[in-house]
């Protein structure tokens, strides 16, 4: 059996209060969420810290609320509940489906959606879609309160810019605009408890059904330190018609916009083909359901 | 330090004191008795430890028990109706879905919970549900036609 270190253990019911002790125990202090990663990593010896300060009896960070022109996501709400709000499923389906695929069901009954974001792993499923979806997240700490894009939140495997003495409390994901669908596909050689060879989400906005693209998002997991966009697969589609040709022509871009490493999950080759046929398939499925005028 | 926490396990209330390093699989076996929950990977790959946890089926290695303090519980040993088997343990023992049996109330309580909230699943949803429950003997085949059988028996 594989035991714990030992730990003390705070449950504040205010956000204020976690927050003084987190700046109070300093680096001795991590957050538990979840669970799902911290106790894999304690028992595994990994890490060791003093101080455990659990954020589940805070009410309002298990919350969905909807605001002018966005919806913020509370960062302790559970992956599952992801998959199951309507407001999520229907206006931002991207973000339910990379639910759907993350762990198996007993984890993402535990596992959180800030959890998922603050652990930074390589493979997460959620921050490529969160990415191309353009959310922000909000850190808190005693002193201050600051918004950062998804974007600029994450430095490499483990790392992002978030303090010792910072909490990630919501998720912010703003409206899209009609005529907008978007699609994610994890690769992996599972259906459940599958880390991502390769992962793709993209995002096109249309100015009328058949109209030109004239947003789009393509971000790619597993190929890089960090979920990176596939900058010159979107300047391309940008202002043209959306055609099996300009996706294949993206599809080819795509490919040298990542950095894949070779490891037990999958060779640069054959990362870098998978990331070809995955963004093509994306935004043809992103396509069709944009035509629809459906909001992603 | 330990602290005082309340759990209702299969409609009994316990009231613990707990170090907050124990999980909730450790406090289950040891302090409680209710050995039919297992452990066997420790880390959230393998669902023998599976239980109820208001509602929801969760990995109780990965649950600290303090973090459980005040939730609603069902192990495997508060499946069952007194001597009356539930359904789906009765489906288990005739569809030989039991090998080794080390997975099987981890199977049984992922399974009990796609059947509360979808009395008839499809096999792709039985098959998702139960995706997180590692089983190394039966090729999951007899497990999920056991949860089928349960299924279309509950529903008489």
């Amino acid at each position: 059996m594989l035991l714990l270190p030992k730990f003390d253990y705070y449950e504040p019911k205010e956000l204020t209060e976690a927050c003084r002790l987190l700046s109070e125990t300093g680096s001795k202090a991590k957050i538990i969420a979840g669970g799902t990663d911290i106790l894999v990593n304690m028992k595994k010896g990994l890490i060791s810290p003093k101080v455990l300060v659990s954020l589940g009896r805070i009410s309002r960070l298990s919350e969905v609320e909807r605001m002018n022109k966005s919806i913020t996501i509370g960062s302790h709400l559970i992956i599952a509940k992801l998959a199951e709000f309507d407001l999520i499923r229907k206006r931002f389906s991207i973000l339910a489906s990379a639910a759907k695929v993350l762990g198996s069901p007993l984890v993402r009954n535990r596992a959180t959606i800030g959890g998922n974001i603050v652990t930074a792993r390589p493979a997460a499923d959620l921050p490529p879609v969160l990415m191309a979806l353009g959310a922000k997240v909000k850190l808190k700490s005693r002193r201050s309160e600051r918004e950062v894009a998804l974007d600029d939140f994450f430095i490499g495997p483990g790392a992002t810019v978030i303090k010792p003495d910072e909490i990630l409390t919501r998720v912010i994901i703003p409206e899209t605009p009609s005529y907008t669908g978007g699609h994610y596909i994890k690769l992996g050689h599972r259906k459940a408890l599958e880390i991502a060879i390769v992962a793709v989400a993209s995002k096109i906005t249309l100015n009328k059904p058949d109209g030109v693209i004239k947003d789009a998002k393509i971000v790619l997991s597993a190929v890089a330190p960090k979920a990176v966009h596939a900058k010159s697969a979107e300047e391309v589609l940008i202002g043209e018609k959306p055609s099996a040709k300009l996706f294949e022509e993206a599809a080819s871009l795509a490919m040298n916009d990542c950095k894949p490493i070779t490891d037990i999950r999958g060779g640069v080759d054959y990362r870098q083909a998978m990331v070809e046929i995955l963004t093509r398939r994306t935004l043809s499925f992103a396509w069709k359901e944009a035509k629809k005028g459906k909001k992603q | 330090m330990k602290q005082i926490i309340i759990l209702t396990v299969n409609n009994k209330v316990y009231e613990i004191a707990v170090a907050p390093n124990r999980t909730l699989t450790q406090v289950l076996r040891e302090d409680l008795n209710l050995t039919g929950t297992k452990e066997g990977c420790g880390i959230g790959d393998c669902g023998a430890c599976a239980v109820i946890m208001d509602g929801r089926p969760v990995n109780s290695c990965l649950v600290l028990a303090v973090q459980a303090n005040g939730s609603d519980i069902t192990t495997i040993e508060g499946i069952a109706e007194r001597e009356k088997l539930h359904p789906v343990q009765q489906a288990f023992v005739e569809h030989g879905a039991i090998q080794c049996g080390f997975c099987t109330s981890g199977m049984i309580i992922s399974a009990k919970s796609l059947l509360d909230k979808k009395p008839k699943p499809s096999e792709l949803e039985i098959r998702e549900a139960i995706s997180g429950n590692l089983c190394r003997c039966t090729g999951y085949q007899k497990i999920v036609e056991a949860i089928m059988d349960a299924s279309q028996k509950m529903k008489k």
